[in-house]
């Protein structure tokens, strides 16, 4: 899978209020995204203890969850995006 | 199960992504990734949260009226309540992450870090520092460990004790200066801005008032200054430097129940504790008693040696006239006058030996007999001379000592081997006046010299004449015996 060049990687992160493992994924994807997709990216958080129905679009069971909507295909990435490698490999932009 | 019905809908790639996807979600639980799962009830989703009575520590912290923060393991902050966003001045959405250790310097980090570290294991206390704003706050820190469900963490309390260390350290900061105060050698009086005394150490209290404390300076030490007693009192030094202008080294007599303690020089400062705003005045009095009372003396000197030059000027004047108008050569004359200069001369080494003071009778007789003869020759017996007489009184009993050795000498007791001389005390005289008498025995026949001269003269009239004082001369063919009064306040009686 390659990933075109110029579009921007677009990734849903869903969390679920302030729970330690949504706190730690948000400072996970800050992280993963400053040191490896600068500027290329678009992040959108969604607090589902907030809005529960929107679990519905992407059908997320398990929080925190990292989803790739662009490029396509549609990835998850499941846990607190504490493994970097494995988080690069999913976004298919590991170095 | 719903997987296998779905299964023939499904392309073999979707069935592959799902299959993983399953597989993730369970290793994520497994592994302790996920703290949370959205479960779906009917048409609704709903949110449970895994971290097991985890919203009850939210609920507890903030109910705290002291900070408090709780962390996860690798030291990420989880949750801070108001009492610590107000206590940092921060809002609670800017601690995110690790903001908090961004507040701190390196000194207080490595301190924090170490905490949340030791924390983790058991209950640990430190103190960290924190500029909030302008100020430089103090916490004592307290961490504990603590579970969130499947994670688990640190709790840690911030309890403010900034205030205590102001205290503890405005209270070091006053015993020191209560220390310094009281080591002081110099008087030192501290003022309020009112001019009212509030401190004073020991060198100081022995020259004011009794309880000087609250008093206002002026009546706390009675000062007056000698080149401006109308215009200026201890009060204005106070007003000036408490309103800001240092008043240096006046000097100013004191009145006090300490005898040595007549003369100060004040200086007074302006008391600044914080801020550049005065809250009284410093006065510093240093005791200048000792070099006023000499200054005194050294004038006092000055103006007596003054008087002492121009009375033995006149004097010799006056012994040069007489001496020429009674000699009839110029060698007589000579021989006359020296003589006479030298008893004077003889009489002011005695003074300045024993510096004009504690001169007594038989010093004086002792000098003017020096050339002829000595006490302890035999001819000459001394008695009750053991006395102390001015400075006055010497130069003219030395005056006429010299003129009656000189006689004795020329024509009486002493001109021969035989000749006695006695000088003693005979008493006090009813006023006072002290009598002494110069007896001459044994010697050649006396007859009354036919003409006054100026040695008669001199001594008849050099110490008074009445009942006062004076000489009583008689040339009684046995010998010369002259009484001599010498006033009360010429001698001392010892």
């Amino acid at each position: 899978m390659s990933q075109a060049t110029n579009e921007p990687v677009k990734l849903v992160l869903y969390v679920a209020g302030e729970t330690p493992k949504s706190l730690a994924a948000i400072r996970n994807l800050e992280k993963i995204c400053s040191e490896h997709l600068a500027g290329k990216y678009k992040v959108e958080v969604v607090d589902l203890k907030k809005q529960p129905q929107l679990a519905r679009e992407h059908g997320i069971v398990a929080i925190p969850t990292l989803v790739k909507e662009l490029p396509v295909p549609i990835r998850k990435i499941i846990g607190d995006l504490s493994d970097t490698q494995k988080v690069l490999v999913h976004l298919s932009v590991e170095e | 199960m719903a997987v296998v019905s779905l299964a023939s809908a499904l392309t073999r790639e979707e069935l592959e992504a799902r299959l993983y996807e399953a597989e993730e979600t369970l290793r994520a639980i497994r592994e302790g990734e996920i703290d949370a799962v959205v479960i779906k009830g009917g048409t609704t989703e709903q949110v449970f949260t895994l971290e097991g009575d985890g919203q009850s520590y939210r609920t507890f912290m903030e109910a705290m009226d002291i900070g408090a923060a709780a962390f996860d393991a690798e030291g990420q902050l989880l949750y801070a309540n108001q009492a610590l966003c107000t206590l940092l001045d921060r809002q609670a959405d800017a601690f995110s992450g690790q903001a908090l250790l961004g507040m701190l310097d390196a000194v207080n980090q490595t301190t924090f870090r170490r905490l949340l570290a030791q924390a983790l294991k058991e209950r640990q206390s430190d103190e960290i520092h924190v500029r909030v704003g302008d100020a430089e706050r103090s916490f004592l820190l307290t961490g504990a460990p603590i579970d969130f469900g499947i994670v688990s963490g640190v709790a840690i309390t911030f309890t403010d004790i900034s205030a205590r260390e102001q205290t503890a350290a405005a209270r070091e900061s006053e015993r020191l200066a209560r220390s310094i105060l009281a080591s002081a050698n110099e008087a030192v009086i501290v003022c309020d801005r009112s001019g009212r005394v509030t401190h004073i150490n020991a060198a100081a209290e022995r020259i004011c008032a009794e309880a000087p404390i609250g008093k206002p300076f002026e009546e706390a030490i009675e000062l007056t200054f000698a080149d401006a007693s109308e215009l200026m009192s201890g009060g204005d030094i106070v007003a000036m430097a408490a309103g800001g202008t240092p008043v240096q080294g006046l000097e100013a007599a004191v009145k006090t129940s300490a005898v040595d303690v007549t003369d100060v020089m004040i200086s007074a400062a302006p008391l600044i504790v914080s801020g550049d705003r005065t809250q009284g005045c410093v006065v510093t009095l240093i005791n200048l008693s000792q070099r006023k009372a000499a200054e005194r003396r050294q004038a006092l000197l000055m103006g007596e040696l003054d008087h002492r030059v121009k009375n033995t000027l006149a004097m010799v004047l006056a012994i040069s006239a007489r001496t020429a108008s009674h000699e009839r050569t110029i060698e007589d004359f000579q021989k006359s006058f020296s003589g006479r200069i030298q008893a004077l001369a003889a009489t002011h080494t005695l003074l300045s030996n024993a510096s004009w003071e504690n001169l007594q009778i038989k010093d004086v007789l002792r000098v003017e007999l020096a050339p002829y003869a000595t006490p302890s020759s035999g001819r000459i017996t001394m008695e009750g001379l053991d006395v102390s007489i001015d400075s006055k009184t010497a130069v003219s009993l030395g005056l006429v000592f010299h003129e009656l050795t000189t006689n004795a000498v020329k024509y009486g007791a002493l001109s021969t081997r035989s000749g006695r001389l006695s000088v003693r005390r005979m008493g006090l005289l009813s006023d006072g006046a002290l009598q002494i008498e110069w007896e001459e025995r044994d010697g050649p026949l006396v007859t009354p010299p036919t003409t006054s001269g100026f040695g008669q003269t001199l001594i008849s009239r050099s110490l008074g004449s009445g009942p006062n004082g004076g000489t009583k001369l008689e040339y009684r063919p046995s010998g010369v015996v002259c009484q001599i009064v010498i006033p009360k306040y010429g001698h001392f009686v010892t």
